[in-house]
């Protein structure tokens, strides 16, 4: 049976590129292959190895960690999440800058999603 | 009294032991960008060294990412009477990882060694628990608090251990209708134990979002356990007065029924007792107001994560991590706190950027005070995503400890000019330091039967 792969852009990695299968979590692929990345839990629930997906579609279902904000701000959880697609990625704690917000410094705004709850999230994977 | 097991035959004995010579911390680097594992560092406080105010061994775990935090002790005073027993190993959960890390610190207090790991995939997949929180020994055996069940979702329950640091299971019979876990402390005199609320793993992980207050995701109860049935018997609500319910502590006498909580984001403390008719009873006996911040529109809460009471009972510590300042209370009226010593390191503020030369990140989070009572040695970060919320500088600045010199004749605390510990230097990158812990026992370890 023909593997299916797809092709990782690190964004922040000056673009470099990975082939990796589609079937497994892309922290394993990418650790295997040499990537350096942050990992905790490995399933799905603490956010250390969240990255910022600027392009293309993974599937995510299993994370329990973001909220809907930080799903809208583009992030994933590569411990549990599997490409459908070629994808670019910016990767490590480098690309958490809009990961946290100071909910006294920044409050959210009206027009923002509120905080997201766990049962919602289930769904939110394409 | 002729010392036959570990620890002290009662705090009055505890306060009159050697001065501490060395503490153990934990330095992360989880979630700081820098790939390198955890590790337990030792510090040499003792004055006449000449390695006084450094870290003088660092112990790395076996893999990255666990989020070392609290830890604690095979034994301690509560049994003290077991010559068979002693105070050898310090357990080390890491939070993320579910991996707890057992270190042998005996065989050469200045050096400990990764004695056994408890692997992380074998408590969830036996006991459908994660979370490691609060670490306490009961005889010979040793009880966690986990946070979460498997996957990350409250109230997770307690994970029991036997003294070959196999698993048990379950310690509890059951969790009633408890929502959320955090710490424990329990007063076997009394046969009770108190527990507290922080939010699942699933919650507090990806940083802190004040609407999933607003939304019940965070605790706001206590719980008190009958101990010897292991479940819980009757619970407090407490309301805004009362919001994060995080470290509780009882009076070290082991005969009061006296205990307070420090309710991080309402940073309060709540006083409970039984009352004359064997009632227990709670009330709030300190409040620190929300302190405006010059260029938000949000005021800010004093976030009082951790409190200590001192091994005579007569003073309680609190910290205010946002606001930077670390205070002491005599509670010699339990019902009636007086605030008798008070010290700014950092926070949000701005009171005190710089301290002892070095420039901070983050404010004052967790303190260990020596058994006389006299020093206070205090760490500043939090919790990964949560330093990097609030604190995000903390990432190059890395953690820092102090020590505050306390009196405990007259009341009062001053900032010692001559300790500091940096851990922005450290070799591998700046780490952040958390709780503290000494080899002989502490103001937070031990329990008396």
């Amino acid at each position: 049976m023909a593997m299916t792969t797809y092709r990782v852009t690190l964004a922040n990695r000056e673009d470099a590129t990975f082939e990796v299968e589609g079937r497994r979590p892309l922290l394993e692929s990418l650790r295997e292959q040499g990537v350096d990345l942050p990992y905790g839990c490995k399933y799905g629930g603490c956010i250390t190895c969240a990255a910022k997906l600027t392009e293309g579609i993974v599937n995510q279902r299993r994370q329990v960690a973001l909220n809907k904000r930080q799903i809208n701000a583009g992030y994933v959880i590569l411990c549990v999440a599997r490409p459908m697609t070629d994808i670019t990625l910016e990767i490590g704690v480098d690309s958490h800058g809009d990961l946290y917000r100071n909910p006294f410094l920044d409050p959210p705004k009206h027009h923002e999603p509120k905080a997201g709850i766990a049962e919602q999230r289930l769904d939110d994977g394409p | 009294m002729e010392s036959c097991g570990p620890g002290y035959a009662s705090p009055a004995d505890a306060i009159k032991a050697p001065r501490e010579t060395l503490l153990y911390t934990i330095a992360i680097y989880t979630g700081t960008g820098i790939q390198k594992p955890d590790y337990l560092a030792t510090v040499d406080v003792d004055p006449e060294s000449p390695t006084y105010s450094q870290v003088i061994h660092r112990l790395e775990m076996p893999g990255i990412g666990d989020e070392l935090h609290h830890m604690g002790w095979n034994a301690c005073s509560s049994c003290f009477g077991d010559a068979g027993m002693s105070r050898k190993y310090l357990l080390l959960p890491g939070v993320r990882s579910n991996n707890i890390h057992v270190v042998d610190t005996a065989t050469n207090p200045r050096a400990p060694r990764l004695h056994k790991v408890i692997e992380g995939a074998e408590i969830r997949a036996k006991t459908n628990l994660s979370g490691p929180h609060t670490v306490h020994c009961l005889g010979s055996e040793i009880i966690i608090s986990m946070l979460g069940d498997a996957k990350g979702e409250a109230p997770g329950g307690y994970l029991l251990l036997n003294n070959e640091f196999e698993i048990v299971g379950r310690w509890e019979s059951s969790m009633g209708d408890i929502k959320f876990g955090y710490d424990f402390w329990y007063q076997p005199r009394h046969n009770v134990m108190f527990s507290s609320e922080w939010a699942a793993p699933n919650t507090f992980m990806p940083g802190f979002d004040l609407e999933e207050v607003g939304h019940l995701k965070y605790g706001r109860e206590l719980h008190i356990w009958d101990f010897e049935r292991r479940e819980p018997v009757e619970s407090f609500y407490l309301g805004e007065d009362g919001l994060l319910p995080l470290e509780v502590k009882f009076h070290h006498d082991p005969d009061s029924t006296h205990g307070f909580c420090g309710a991080a984001l309402s940073s309060n403390v709540i006083h409970w007792w039984k009352d004359d008719v064997g009632n227990w009873q709670w009330e709030k006996v300190i409040d620190v107001d929300n302190e405006p911040h010059p260029e938000w529109p949000i005021p800010v809460p004093g976030v009082m994560s951790a409190i200590l009471v001192s091994m005579d009972d007569k003073y309680l510590y609190l910290n205010n991590w946002l606001h930077g300042d670390m205070r002491q209370y005599d509670i010699s009226d339990p019902h009636a706190p007086v605030l008798t010593g008070q010290v700014w390191m950092g926070g949000l503020l701005g009171k005190a950027p710089e301290v002892n030369g070095v420039k901070m990140a983050g404010g004052p989070q967790m303190f260990q005070l020596s058994l006389d009572g006299r020093r206070l040695y205090v760490t500043t970060s939090l919790f990964s995503t949560w330093d990097n919320q609030f604190y995000p500088e903390i990432r190059e600045r890395g953690g820092v400890m102090v020590m505050i010199d306390c009196d405990p004749e007259n009341g009062g605390m001053t900032l010692n000019p001559d300790f500091v510990v940096n851990f922005g230097k450290e070799p591998n990158g700046p780490s952040r330091c958390h709780e503290t812990r000494y080899p002989g026992g502490d103001c937070t370890s031990d329990i008396w039967l």
